[in-house]
């Protein structure tokens, strides 16, 4: 007797309720994050979400798992000349080596009178060429845990 | 919690892949060796509190104050993290 395969679907697009609106993103684009983040361990994969009206800020939402999301800035945006260098141990969590392109996020807070602060000590870092990401904590960062960000 | 009593270079296995060992007993407190595989991270307990606390938040912060940005009506696209 032969047996019927049913071929699956590849997965489709995923629409993102944001805090400012609706997104459409592919499963591809979804990077993983095998840590999370510190204090939210168990979001495992985020989209990137850019939008003109946010640059040059971008959304990193939490995608499958509990809700979470932030507001991150490239830190060279903050501070043209960041430079954070990568240990071993993260090197290889991220499947990069020291010379991989990486992409850099600096995590964004605000306070209620609308003060807003990059987190540069502890970048989230993701290597687009294998889509994983970890937020760092290098042992000697010289960044503050809090530079202020001025207005646009 | 599970406790040791360890003396210099005593060494303590986590798992099967990471060990921690005494290297140090001074007056100014315990020095540590730590192996762990490349997809562990180790990091001093309050270094990590505090970025929680931070990413705690900025979360908090996400939610409450961005929807009080102007939206547009139709919906964007999401885009594969690219550097610049």
């Amino acid at each position: 007797m032969g047996t019927h395969v049913t071929p699956m679907t590849p997965p489709g697009p995923i629409r993102v309720d944001t805090g400012f609106g609706e997104f459409t993103v592919n499963p591809g684009d979804l990077v993983s994050f095998p840590s999370g983040l510190p204090g939210f361990e168990r979001c495992r994969s985020f989209a990137l979400l850019s939008s003109e009206e946010l640059a040059p800020l971008s959304y990193l939402q939490a995608v499958g798992g509990p809700p979470a999301s932030f507001l991150v800035i490239d830190p060279r945006q903050v501070l043209p000349d960041y430079r954070c260098a990568l240990g071993q141990s993260d090197l290889g969590r991220l499947g990069a080596t020291e010379s991989s392109v990486l992409l850099w996020l600096a995590i964004v807070s605000f306070t209620d009178d609308d003060h807003a602060w990059a987190n540069l000590r502890a970048p989230v870092v993701i290597n687009p060429q294998k889509m994983i990401g970890y937020q760092v904590l290098p042992h000697n960062s010289l960044y503050p845990l809090r530079h202020p960000l001025t207005p646009a | 919690m599970l406790v040791f009593t360890r003396k210099r270079d005593q060494t303590i296995m986590i798992g099967d892949g990471i060990e921690v060992r005494v290297l140090r007993v001074g007056r100014d407190g315990v020095r540590l060796g730590v192996s762990a595989p490349a997809d562990v991270a180790v990091h001093r307990r309050e270094v990590y509190d505090t970025i929680r606390e931070e990413n705690r938040q900025a979360a908090a912060a996400a939610r409450t104050k961005v929807p009080l940005l102007r939206t547009l009506r139709s919906p964007r696209v999401g885009s594969r993290p690219r550097t610049a």
